[in-house]
């Protein structure tokens, strides 16, 4: 009989700890911020870390007075851990307003949670158009993009500005490179491109030999992809010689400053677009980078993650002081109705989807210091995520795929 | 025999007092650990009877829940033709998995379950136009019967504890039958059984259609407790997790399993709460453990419990006894 003594004892026991660690006094508000620090994709998830540490510095004055605090969580960039931290933000930690997740696949899982809780939530990185689009809650809005916005801009430059016509892209097969060349082609084709011919490889390639040896003719190549795949392409298609006969240009996270390095030289000149640029030259920008460094490090370069963590954190405080607290209804209010004249990034507004009308640059990598860094030379300015569409003729079309929208642009889908 | 029953029952008794006495998220920690359980239970019952390592029973699982999404959120099944027909899949995709795999024996069996299971992750996650690649599938919703929203933490939690505890009792029957005996047999001599007249192919091929039938029990959860089904579930890392959480608990015995995911749940959320180094802790207790305690949690504590419930037995044998 002891051992079921010692059975009942302990599970009571474990019982009485756990439902102690339910309680806790609740006029503090609490933020929880959720991205992926440890994995291979915690570079994101710390940059994000390092944006919101940087607000919590700037924004001390006004935590203290609403009484906040802030709490950060792993995702470990994995969907299920991304749900179960979420509820353990809610019915645990009794968090009030959720930022993040920062990569596609959690945000979905995150928007998908946030649905069923009701959470207000401020995804910062994560990127899939549908969190803002056919799939938008009430509670969510987000800081940062949609894979398809800065693209748009991107496909009008390449057409009106390069005059290319024929463009030939090699991507990564899955959703957030299907959604980039969805905005590029309908930006391409409506400033007078000709054609995208696609061509997809899994993840993970490193040898592109068959596909370079086989590519097709056009004016340039588009490398709709990043990472690891991303340097192996760029290598290779300087070793086979191609850059000489066609321009290489990048999908937004093509040329991102810590590829740069190994990339080198012959990365200069290489344009990709996006909503933000290490190189931009504002006021506010160099601010907000100077205060980065000085609390980072300047061998930390604050990129698009980072300060999107810090500007989802500032909606949040803003909105929890419009809302003169943690209510939950006045809180999103005051999300929707976000104006933020001095991000870093440049002035944006939240469109009534929720997600930031802003400007989108043209960046082209140059030397500056020493350093390769991407420079605005262009700057399109209050692009929506649906471009230059209406947002009800936006979403009455089908969603980016493998191969929509047509790569021809005389298809009739364009007229 | 006395002391198996004790231990169910109290095991019972701490399933029912959880939900009264625990919050919403240590109730929504239960149902992930009982549905990580099922998939452990399945990896178990191929691993502790047939000495057989699957990395391919969280694939079932997966291929589970890509059903239940599919017919449910794409085509508006109702619920229980969902289910069914998820289970159906499953089963049927394990009886393909098992024609391929019941003559292969240790390493070569482990290759073919990883190549079987990479293979699915790679289709979920390029099969765009049927899975949804990395985004996935949302949406995925419990219906909501007589007014009773299964969704509902609780209401989701007294269902799949029913559904668990009742799995683990019948493979409780089934390692106590003949059947679970001669798995047992297959794996100590498998000449002598052939040689006893047994049909061994096809008693692995059932356990193997069987444990993944019981992963596809987890998966049809899975989904519904994510309400989202995407690639990440199939991934290698999921794999090893169950292999972990079973090894770690103890693969030979029944309740093992379960344990073992217990465990490592509770390391997770505790350790995470206080380090971005949480994996490291982790897996410096794995090494100590799988060191320390090699047939896992499940036996030093069955060890321990004999011992001290049969004073008398351990006295008079001379080969046990460290202590009167």
């Amino acid at each position: 009989m002891k051992y079921a003594k010692t059975l009942i004892i302990g599970s009571v026991s474990a019982l009485a700890v756990g439902a102690t660690a339910h309680l806790q006094a609740d006029d503090t508000l609490r933020i929880g911020v959720i991205g992926p620090t440890t994995g291979v994709f915690s570079f994101f998830g710390e940059q994000q870390r390092m944006g919101v540490e940087l607000a919590m510095e700037e924004l001390a004055e006004r935590l203290d007075a609403l009484n906040l605090e802030v709490e950060f969580y792993d995702s470990q960039g994995d969907a299920e851990t991304t749900v179960d931290r979420l509820r353990a933000m809610e019915s645990r930690d009794n968090v009030d307003l959720v930022v993040g997740p920062v990569l596609g696949g959690t945000g979905l899982a995150g928007l998908e949670w946030a649905k069923g809780s009701g959470m207000p939530t401020v995804i910062s990185y994560s990127a899939p158009e549908d969190i803002t689009m056919r799939d938008r809650a009430e509670n969510v809005v987000r800081a940062g993009w949609t894979g398809a916005q800065p693209m748009f801009a991107f496909g009008e430059y390449v057409a009106e500005e390069l005059g290319h016509q024929r463009i030939v892209m090699v991507g990564q097969d899955y959703s957030f490179p299907y959604n980039q060349l969805g905005g590029f082609l309908k930006g391409f084709c409506a400033a007078g491109g000709e054609s995208v011919e696609r061509i997809w490889h899994p993840t993970g390639t490193s040898d592109y030999s068959s596909i370079l040896a086989t590519l097709p003719d056009g004016d340039a190549l588009l490398y709709n992809g990043a990472g690891s795949d991303g340097l192996a392409f760029f290598q290779q298609y300087h070793d086979f010689g191609i850059d000489a006969r066609m321009p290489l240009l990048g999908g937004s996270n093509f040329f991102a400053v810590g590829d740069l390095p190994e990339m080198g030289e012959q990365a200069i000149g290489g344009l990709s677009a996006l909503q933000y640029a290490e190189g931009l030259e504002s006021d506010t920008f160099l601010a907000f980078r100077d205060a980065f460094w000085a609390m980072h490090g300047d061998e930390v370069m604050p990129l698009a993650p980072a300060e999107h963590g810090y500007v989802a954190f500032k909606m949040a405080v803003d909105a929890f002081e419009s809302a003169n607290g943690g209510d939950r209804d006045a809180v999103i209010a005051a999300l929707r109705a976000t104006e933020m004249p001095d991000a870093p990034r440049g002035p944006f507004h939240l469109d009534d989807y929720g997600n930031p009308v802003q400007n989108i640059y043209i960046n082209e990598v140059q030397e500056v210091d020493g350093r390769l860094v991407n420079v605005p030379i262009k700057t399109y300015e209050s692009v929506s995520q649906f471009g230059p569409f209406e947002a009800e003729a936006y979403l009455a079309g089908e969603p980016d795929s493998r191969d929509f929208p047509p790569g021809s642009c005389a298809d009739p889908y364009y007229d | 025999m006395k002391r198996e029953y004790l231990i169910i029952l109290a095991l019972l008794a701490v399933l029912v007092a959880w939900p009264l006495l625990m919050g919403n998220y240590a109730v929504s920690q239960a149902n992930r650990a009982m549905i990580y359980a099922l998939a452990a239970l399945s990896f178990s019952l191929l691993a502790g009877r047939l000495g057989w390592f699957s990395l391919c029973q969280t694939t079932f699982a997966g291929i589970s829940g890509y059903t239940v999404a599919i017919l449910g959120v794409r085509f508006g099944l109702p619920f229980p033709l969902v289910v069914t027909l998820a289970l159906l899949l499953t089963t049927l995709s394990a009886v393909i998995f098992g024609l391929l795999t019941v003559r292969s024996r240790k390493v070569g069996f482990l290759m073919l379950t990883l190549a079987l299971g990479q293979m699915v992750w790679a289709l979920s996650f390029q099969w765009v136009d049927v899975t949804g690649g990395y985004n996935g599938i949302a949406g995925v919703r419990m219906p909501v019967y007589g007014g009773i929203d299964f969704n509902a933490t609780r209401v989701f939690y007294v269902l799949v504890t029913t559904v668990t505890v009742a799995i683990f009792l019948a493979v409780w029957r089934l390692y106590r039958s003949p059947f679970g005996l001669l798995l047992l047999g297959i794996q100590e001599n498998e000449q002598r059984m052939r040689a006893l007249g047994h049909p061994v192919a096809l008693a692995r091929f059932s356990a193997f259609v069987l444990a993944g039938a019981i992963a596809g029990v987890a998966g049809v959860f899975l989904v519904y407790d994510m309400g989202i089904m995407s690639p990440s579930p199939l991934g290698l890392g999921h794999a090893v997790w169950v292999l972990t959480a079973a090894v770690l608990g103890g693969y030979r015995s029944l309740l093992g399993p379960a344990l073992g995911v217990a465990v490592l749940i509770t390391l997770e959320t505790l350790v995470a709460q206080y380090t971005d180094r949480h994996m490291m802790v982790i897996g410096l207790v794995l090494l100590l453990s799988i060191l320390l305690m090699p047939r896992g949690l499940a036996d030093v504590l069955e060890q321990r419990f004999k011992r001290k419930s049969k004073p008398q037995a351990s006295a008079t044998t001379t080969t046990q006894g460290e202590e009167p």
